[in-house]
């Protein structure tokens, strides 16, 4: 369920996006204003208010231990913007966060398609953007102000392919038919291009491979080719909402395919909680889990109920870095910002929960460290279970 | 391929039947009153949060919560009508389209202060069950919600056509002048028309919340489906609603059959346009 100060955040984000801007003049001396763009309201609402939390208990932890020391104890101050669900208006927001609050770098957006848009306003200004956004081309357009701190999409598509090949192997099945349906947006589009090049490279053969709309409201057609495709696996790339029905609806079937999700709403709470039994096994690739650093993990569920879900880890790992660079050019101005952000090796604090325990951006802005991880739902929790080297559980193979 | 053609015909019947329960509430609302309510999907979404908490406050099934969800959203909707949508029956079409349009801002933003913006979804037994005939999968959600969309239909028709409200709303419809000189309050009769019809999409939405999830927005994946079915069908005709519904299942579950499931809408829209071309009153005549 819903606290209080969740729904008074939640709601006042959605109906005062524009007033909020202009309460943000009134800062101190020593503030230093980050924009956060994110989808607070519309589909991928759950997304954006998890990385919301996880940005707001760094911040505010930073702040309380005496905040940025080489600038005199300055304090971070999160200026938010709601993205909703029109790339469009997240694009508005990151100017409007530009030219009404003078943030000297901003966050965002969660959505790749979101993130796209605001990247080019950004671009433009010369102001850096952080981001945990997995679409390829983010970082491959030559822009000189993106940082992203995860793997691309296509690295993600590759590590579930991958992992399926070990993992099956383990329990003595050959790997020879494969489905994949994704979200038709940017992030379901690129990540199912990795997973596409990924089968190729290990000769297995793409037995389905269908698009669907991100707000769709009957899977069934979807599943019924599933079912005459007769895969060994599907790789769905997918948000919360198609997510509850293509499982649902397999379950409803009787599809028994093992189902190894692509992040996005496989690696919700929700998820687990929605399904019940039907989660459990359930596969997901994902760019860090909470079980990799349980003290960051636990001081988040104490404050929020709930548990620190990748896109939290992620966010909080973010202000690290921009912690960690202003502390170095004890200066606020983008171009000294973006310099430090591609000389330093980032590591310790919250990126301790990134599974390649440090972060080194190269010059496309790209964290060459980046390693997906796969993780299974196990009794309403995910373990991380591949690579062998963060293995917490041992995978289970059901079929 | 002829069982999968059979599969997906028995599919898109089954959410046609509920598409046209949710459309019809717009067809009727326009049929009586002559106003285009483009915040009717918003009802729906009101509908499945009225069904959500029931079931997860009282423990009650969705499908029984549907009833609750007719009744709350349809003295909602009475309210509604004879404080705030009276007001623009006389005026320019601008007017109104302002107003529901307003209206549909302000129940999504409203929701979304209220209930936050995840997604909520309910767990019943039958979620995930189906029924084998023969080659045939039956989903339960699917085949129950189909069951019930059949059952409001049909009370609707009799509400319609046997009782005296019916017969009062019909002659509201069709010469108001008339229907008030021979006794009947018409401003009355719309009020109940109105309730009734946002009623209708409400219930419509507690039926689908065994296999879909609940958040403030998600009137907006509803809306053009809600519009095409009534303007396919026949804007203002009931029967043109269930025509409507059906072929709109039908069309975007064996479209899928032979086209990537991308482009079902894609198949919609040109039979969509073909129609409005060939009938531009709809597959159904309008009422009016």
């Amino acid at each position: 369920m819903i606290d209080r100060r969740t729904l008074l955040k939640t709601g006042a984000a959605a109906l005062t996006a524009t007033l909020a801007s202009r309460t943000a003049f009134a800062q101190n001396g020593g503030d230093i204003n980050v924009g956060v763009v994110l989808p607070l309201t519309g589909a991928s609402a759950q997304f954006g208010i998890n990385s919301r939390n996880g940005l707001e208990l760094a911040v505010d932890r930073l702040n309380s231990s005496g905040g940025i020391k080489s600038m005199g104890g300055a304090r971070i101050k999160l200026i938010v913007a709601d993205a909703t669900s029109a790339p469009t208006a997240a694009a508005t927001a990151a100017q409007r966060l530009i030219s009404q609050n003078e943030v000297v770098a901003v966050i965002g957006a969660y959505v790749s398609s979101l993130t796209l848009a605001v990247s080019e306003v950004l671009e433009r200004r010369g102001i850096p953007l952080l981001t945990i956004s997995y679409a390829d081309q983010l970082t491959e357009r030559g822009f000189k102000n993106v940082f992203r701190i995860n793997p691309k999409a296509s690295a993600l598509g590759r590590a579930q392919v991958d992992a399926c090949i070990d993992i099956s192997a383990d329990s003595g099945r050959k790997l020879e038919r494969v489905a994949i349906v994704y979200e038709d947006t940017a992030y379901g589009t690129s990540q199912s291009a990795g997973l596409r090049a990924a089968c190729k490279e290990k000769n297995l053969s793409i037995v389905m491979d269908e698009a669907y709309p991100q707000g769709i409201t009957d899977v069934t057609p979807l599943i019924n080719k599933l079912r005459a495709a007769d895969a060994q696996v599907l790789f769905p790339v997918s948000y919360l909402n198609d997510t509850l029905q293509i499982v649902r609806s397999m379950r409803q079937q009787q599809v028994q395919v093992p189902v190894v999700g692509g992040a996005g709403g496989f690696i919700l709470p929700e998820f687990g909680q929605s399904l019940g039994e039907f989660a459990e096994g359930v596969l997901s690739v994902n760019s860090s889990n909470y079980d990799l650093d349980p003290e960051s993990a636990k001081l988040y569920r104490d404050r929020y109920n709930y548990p620190m879900v990748h896109d939290a880890i992620e966010h909080a790992a973010l202000i690290e870095i921009l912690a960690q660079t202003l502390e170095k050019t004890k200066s606020s101005a983008a171009s000294d910002l973006r310099a430090a952000m591609t000389e330093t090796r980032f590591e310790g604090g919250w990126i301790n929960g990134m599974p390649g325990g440090a972060i080194d951006f190269d010059e496309t802005g790209h964290n060459t460290l980046a390693v997906p991880i796969i993780i299974q739902w196990k009794g309403g929790e995910q373990a991380t279970v591949w690579p062998k080297q963060f293995e917490k559980v041992s995978p289970t193979w059901t079929n | 391929m002829m069982v999968s053609f059979i599969q997906a015909l028995l599919d898109g019947l089954m959410v046609g039947g509920v598409y046209a329960v949710i459309s019809i509430g717009l067809t009727l609302v326009f049929g009586i009153m002559g106003i285009v309510n483009f915040a009717q999907a918003e009802f729906l979404m009101i509908g499945m949060f009225v069904a959500y908490f029931l079931w997860s406050v009282l423990g009650l099934d969705p499908l029984v919560g549907s009833f609750v969800a007719f009744a709350v959203v349809g003295a909602l909707g009475y309210v509604l009508q004879r404080t705030i949508i009276k007001r623009v029956l006389k005026a320019p079409a601008v007017a109104q389209v302002f107003l529901t349009v307003g209206l549909l801002i302000v129940l999504e933003n409203g929701a979304l202060l209220a209930f936050g913006s995840q997604l909520r979804s309910v767990s019943v037994s039958y979620q995930t069950l189906s029924w084998k005939l023969g080659p045939f999968f039956i989903s339960v959600p699917y085949l129950a919600a189909f069951a019930m969309s059949v059952l409001s239909g049909l009370a609707l028709w009799l509400f319609l056509n046997r009782s005296w409200f019916g017969w009062a709303m019909r002659s509201t419809a069709q010469d108001p002048m008339a229907a008030q000189l021979i006794g009947i309050n018409t401003d009355r009769l719309r009020a109940i028309a109105f309730g009734v019809g946002v009623g209708l999409t409400a219930f419509g939405g507690a039926v689908v919340l065994p296999y879909l999830s609940v958040f403030p927005t998600i009137g907006g994946q509803f809306i053009v489906l809600m519009f095409t079915v009534a303007v396919l069908g026949g804007l203002g005709s009931v029967a043109g609603a269930v025509v409507g519904g059906l072929a709109v299942g039908v069309i975007t579950s064996v479209s899928a059959l032979f086209l990537p499931v991308q482009l079902q809408n894609l198949v919609l829209f040109l039979v969509f346009i073909a129609v409005l071309a060939f009938r531009p009153d709809g597959l159904i005549g309008s009422a009016r």
